[in-house]
Formats: structure tokens, C-alpha cells, sequence
């Protein structure tokens, strides 16, 4: 099957008299890898079942290429889904759960047996066609599940959380290995993550939302470096805020506020006026692995630097961060320059 | 010391087991090979087959089906309640379907004559609506209307334990079914029904020996023979005395249920072996 676009369109649902979604408009490239992004609660999921045909809409519509697929069953979609439970049936073997797909759309048994056969190989699991599920290890069922929903070679492939109930070291190597198979393939895909690092090593685009709306959609590269607002930015790993004065660098016209991340500051470099730099006391130190990461009191409020060696407590310390490493806010909390909600990705 | 209070603390238990189960039990069996005169004998057995063993024949009958109609109502049900999407008709369904539950044999029994007899509710209702013409109406109060009563009584109860075992099976495996294609029915019967087999086996097997025990049905519904083991016994042992014959019936009544537990078992412990 041809890998399509998504287009999703003034997509709104309420659900217990409550709006979960507002006005959700999205363009999804075919071919492309799209993260839904944010905080717990904040509707991803609920979006990625509404594609999915598991929540209704109260409004809009969302569209698989030409066609709209609001009103159809979740069994006439032909989106494939693979759960973050995985939802593998436990009273089939591995094969069995990758064959009910093709079962069910009637291929003959020798060419179901053939194409679970070819999925296992892709997957590494050649020979697993009469494992019990239950006897798999979390990446493996993860992997099944994966295959489960490739077997049938779906117009789109949605992921909720599927890395999630896999621990570090797994997940590291599944991200990459998922996101090689998806290019291979070249099949859309939407996934829900809440980890950012996760969105960002994978992503094509991403999409961050907040409270049941879409805050920005951008490239990693973009969102990373560019957040629409303070709350993006903090989610995103932006842990200093700082007001603005006089002698710091002049990034964009009308900033009232800059943030930074700690591994961009740096403690007692050498002067540098273009650089922004803030006096205060060092109030903790903490060895972090590659390096230490030091607390400095400036005016009552905490920032974070990194440095190379310890520094005693007490002492007084000079933060500094070059300009490029700054986000500009405006009073509004938006980013400055305003940011189009809706940007090209890069 | 600890064993010691160990057994202490089971002991009301295990008496109680063995007094009130154990031992009649064992009495009964022991009384359907012994004769008059205390010596051990196979003739109860003989003569209970020979006098009555349309009766057993019959029981076995009535019983296969009204099994298969609890079996395909109740997975309906439970079914339509786990997939229904239309939520009134699910609450509707969920409130309405217990209510048997809550009904004794004898006053099902006695329902069951009222609606099913040649001038009951059944016939008075079709015969009103034109669907049958009054000459042709026709009792049901035969194999008939115990099937239907031991079905409507029992349902229910397989009901309820089926739809437990399957609103408990995780909603993501629906989902996943649906996801790939499968439509309601196919999640019913490929994905719900196989996951929750266990628990129908248990509730059919409880409702055989239910059904295989009550007395009062088929003494309200059926006049004359055959009809079931129970009734039989019950007349053995009230107009006769005869506890040798009416113990070599109540044999039959362990041996079938006997043998679907153990077919049960062996199910199970296959599943247990390649889960």
C-alpha cells in the first residue's frame, strides 16, 4: 500500500463535558516522522486514538490522503497501531499474532506463512513463529508488536508510546533501529512520546502541545533551539530564566527575559563582552560525570552553570553565555522574534 | 509448635468437610453397592439401568441442551456487553440480564408452567396476535419446557461470570484486533472468546451439576416419563424406600459430571503446559 499524508483539520473532542482537544490542525508529510510531544494530560493520546478511529470527533476531520476517514470504524482505516501495552493476544504464539492481519484481509496460509517468516527476519526474530508472547522479553514483544502492525503494510503507522515500558540501554537501541526501519520503509508515522529526548533524535517534526492544543509544530533542530514560549522552553530542558539588564547582548529588540540551558554556561571563562555574564555566590556543587554542574546565587535567584573542576562553596563565581546560546522572551512570555505557530519545517 | 496451631486453625474446616461432604458422600456410594442384607452387590446398579435408564438417557439430553442454549445466550450477552456501542442498550442489557439470578428452581418452575402450558402466557400472547390459530396451540411442558426453563435460569449466571472474564481482559486487545481489521464479531469469537474459555468451562460445569441436581423443575413441568434422575430418585426413596437404587442413580449424576470436570481438567492442563 501507498504510504500517505495526514492532514487533520479543526479536530476537536470532548469527552465528559470536558474539551480534551482544541481545534487540532496538522499537516503530515507522507513519508515523514512526525512526535506528538508533551506533558501527561496534555491530549496526544487522545489524538493519536482519534486517527485511530478509538475516539470520536465532535468536530473537523482528518484525512489519510484524498480520503476522509472521520466517520469510518477503526477496522476500515487501515492505520496500524502499536500500543504501549503492545496488546499482543496471549492466547496466540508469535506467529499467530503477526498472521491474524493477513488472516483476516484472506491470504491464502502458505503466503501468510511466508510474509510472518520475512517480518521476523527484518525483526531479528527468525524462528520465533512458535513462541508463546508471554515467554518474550519486553524488546521482543515490543518488536512483534512493531511487526504486528507492519505485516499489513499500512498507509500509516501510529506508535503510542512504544519505547516506553523498556528500560534505558533497550530504548537507546530501539530508537535507532525504529527510526532506520521507518525510513527503509518510508512509511508516516505518528508517534506519542512525553520524552524529549526521544522526539528530538527521532522526529522529522514535532509537535508540542499543551492543554489539549497545539503550542508549536517545528523540526527538532528548530524547537530546540527556537521555543515558542517559557513553558515550551522549560519543557524542553531550558532551565535558566534571567531578566534582562543593560550591558547584555542585544538579541532581538523588546527581550525582557533570556533563558539558557546549564551545559551552555559556563563558570569563570575569560571576559567577553558579547557573552551575557552574572555575578553571584557559588551555593552547591555537584559532580554530574562529565563535569560539575554549579549552583550560583545572583540577586536571590538560583542559575545553573557547568564547570570543568570543583569550585568551594561560598566562593564567588562569574556565569557566562555566549549570545548564540540565548532564547529571547518578551514580556508576553512569547519567543522573540513571534514565531509563526505553524512553521516550515527546516 | 507451629504446625500444631496450624492444624488447630484448620480443623473446624476440615471437620465440617468431612462430616457434612466427605462422609455422606462416601455413604451413598457405598449404600448403591450394598444389599439388604449387607452384602456387597452390583444388582442396584442393574436394576436402576434397567428401570430407568430412558430417565438417564433423558437427563443427559435435556441437559446437552440446555448447555448449548446457556452457551450461545450468554456468550451473546456477555459479548454484546464488553462490545456493545450503544450505551443505553448496554446498561439496559447489563441491569435487565441478572434478574433470573435472583429466582429460585421452584418459582421458575412454576413460571414456567404458567407461560409454557397449552392455555399459558405463550400461546394466550401468539394465539391474541394471530401468529397461531388457538386449535393448533400446543403445551411445551415437556423436554422442551425444561430446556427452556433450566436455560433462562442459568444463563444469567454463566453470564455473569463470562462477561467478568472478558470486560477483564485488557481493552487494548480489542483495540489492537479492531486496529488490524478485525470487525465486533471476529474480536468476539477470535479474541475475547478464546482468552475467556476458562471461566465459560467453569460456568457450564457449575450449571450441569445444578441443573442435574434440581428437583422441583422437573417435577412442576414434567408428568409421566421419562424425566430426570432427580425425580426419580426422589420417588424411589419416597414411595419405596429404596435407598440402593435411588444411590445407583445418583451414581450416574457423579459419573457425568465427573467426566466433563475431568475433561475440563485436561483442558486446562494443556492450556498450562504450551501456554
Amino acid at each position: 500500500m501507498r504510504t500517505e499524508a495526514l492532514t487533520l483539520n479543526d479536530v476537536t473532542i470532548d469527552l465528559r463535558q470536558q474539551r480534551i482537544l482544541e481545534s487540532i490542525h496538522l499537516a503530515v508529510d507522507p513519508g515523514s516522522f512526525t512526535c506528538l510531544l508533551g506533558p501527561s494530560g496534555c491530549g496526544k493520546t487522545t489524538l493519536l486514538r482519534a486517527i485511530a478511529g478509538f475516539t470520536p470527533l465532535d468536530r473537523g476531520d482528518i484525512r489519510l490522503g484524498a480520503q476522509s476517514i472521520t466517520h469510518l470504524p477503526p477496522e476500515k482505516r487501515q492505520t496500524a497501531m502499536v500500543f504501549q501495552s503492545y496488546a499482543l493476544w496471549p492466547h496466540m504464539s508469535v506467529g499467530e499474532n503477526l498472521g491474524y492481519p493477513l488472516k483476516l484481509r484472506g491470504v491464502p496460509r502458505s503466503e501468510r506463512q511466508q510474509r510472518v517468516a520475512d517480518t521476523l527476519q527484518r525483526l531479528e526474530l527468525s524462528g520465533f513463529e512458535k513462541r508463546a508472547v508471554t515467554q518474550l522479553s519486553g524488546g521482543q514483544r515490543q518488536r512483534v508488536a512493531l511487526g504486528r502492525a507492519l505485516i499489513i503494510d499500512p498507509p500509516l503507522l501510529l506508535l503510542d508510546e512504544p519505547l516506553s515500558n523498556l528500560d534505558a540501554a533497550i530504548r537507546r537501541s530501539l530508537r535507532g533501529e525504529l527510526r532506520r526501519l521507518q525510513k527503509s520503509l518510508g512509511i508516516t508515522t505518528i508517534m506519542v512520546t512525553h520524552d524529549q529526548e526521544e522526539a528530538l533524535q527521532m522526529a522529522d517534526q514535532i509537535v508540542l502541545m499543551r492543554a489539549g492544543q497545539i503550542v508549536q509544530v517545528a523540526s527538532p533542530q528548530r524547537l530546540y533551539q527556537h521555543p515558542a514560549d517559557l513553558d515550551t522552553a522549560r519543557f524542553l530542558g531550558v532551565d535558566n530564566i534571567v531578566s534582562c539588564e543593560k550591558e547584555d547582548p542585544a538579541n532581538a529588540r523588546g527581550a525582557t527575559q533570556f533563558g539558557f540551558r546549564t551545559r551552555d554556561a559556563l563558570v569563570n571563562a575569560s571576559l567577553n563582552a558579547a557573552a551575557l555574564n552574572r555575578k553571584g555566590r557559588v551555593s552547591d556543587c555537584v559532580y554530574t560525570g562529565d563535569g560539575y554542574q554549579i549552583s550560583l546565587s545572583v540577586n536571590g535567584d538560583t542559575l545553573y552553570a557547568t564547570s570543568d573542576s570543583p569550585i568551594a562553596l561560598g566562593a564567588f563565581a562569574t556565569l557566562q553565555v555566549p549570545a548564540s546560546a540565548l532564547i529571547p522572551f518578551g514580556p508576553d512570555n512569547r519567543h522573540l522574534p513571534p514565531l509563526d505557530r505553524h512553521e516550515d519545517i527546516a | 509448635m507451629q504446625s500444631a496451631r496450624g492444624t488447630l486453625l484448620v480443623l473446624p474446616a476440615l471437620t465440617a468437610i468431612a462430616l457434612l461432604y466427605a462422609l455422606p458422600l462416601a455413604r451413598s456410594l457405598i449404600t448403591a453397592f450394598r444389599s439388604n442384607d449387607g452384602s456387597w452387590t452390583t444388582e442396584h446398579l442393574a436394576r436402576a439401568f434397567s428401570l430407568y435408564g430412558r430417565d438417564v438417557l433423558f437427563s443427559i439430553g435435556v441437559v446437552s441442551a440446555s448447555l448449548v442454549l446457556i452457551t450461545v445466550i450468554s456468550i451473546s450477552i456477555a459479548g454484546y456487553l464488553v462490545l456493545g456501542t450503544t450505551p443505553w442498550a448496554v446498561r439496559l442489557l447489563r441491569w435487565l440480564y441478572r434478574w433470573p439470578l435472583f429466582i429460585p428452581f421452584v418459582v421458575s418452575g412454576q413460571l414456567a408452567r404458567s407461560f409454557l402450558s397449552t392455555n399459558g402466557m405463550m400461546n394466550g400472547v401468539l394465539v391474541e396476535t394471530g401468529l397461531l390459530a388457538a386449535a393448533n396451540a400446543q403445551s411445551f411442558l415437556d423436554w422442551r419446557g425444561l430446556v427452556l426453563t433450566f436455560a433462562w435460569k442459568q444463563t444469567p449466571f454463566v453470564t455473569l461470570l463470562l462477561a467478568g472474564a472478558m470486560a477483564a481482559i485488557d481493552r487494548s486487545h480489542i483495540e489492537a484486533a479492531r486496529n488490524m481489521g478485525a470487525g465486533r464479531l471476529r474480536c468476539l469469537f477470535n479474541i475475547l472468546l478464546p482468552q475467556a474459555a476458562p471461566t465459560l468451562w467453569v460456568g457450564l460445569i457449575l450449571s450441569l451439576v445444578a441443573m442435574l441436581s434440581v428437583l422441583s423443575v422437573p417435577l412442576m413441568l414434567i408428568a409421566g416419563n421419562p424425566t430426570m434422575m432427580t425425580s426419580m430418585m426422589a420417588h424411589r426413596i419416597t414411595y419405596y424406600g429404596d435407598y440402593g437404587i435411588a444411590n445407583a442413580l445418583g451414581l450416574f449424576s457423579y459419573a457425568l459430571t465427573a467426566v466433563t470436570a475431568w475433561v475440563y481438567l485436561r483442558l486446562t492442563l494443556r492450556r498450562e503446559a504450551n501456554p
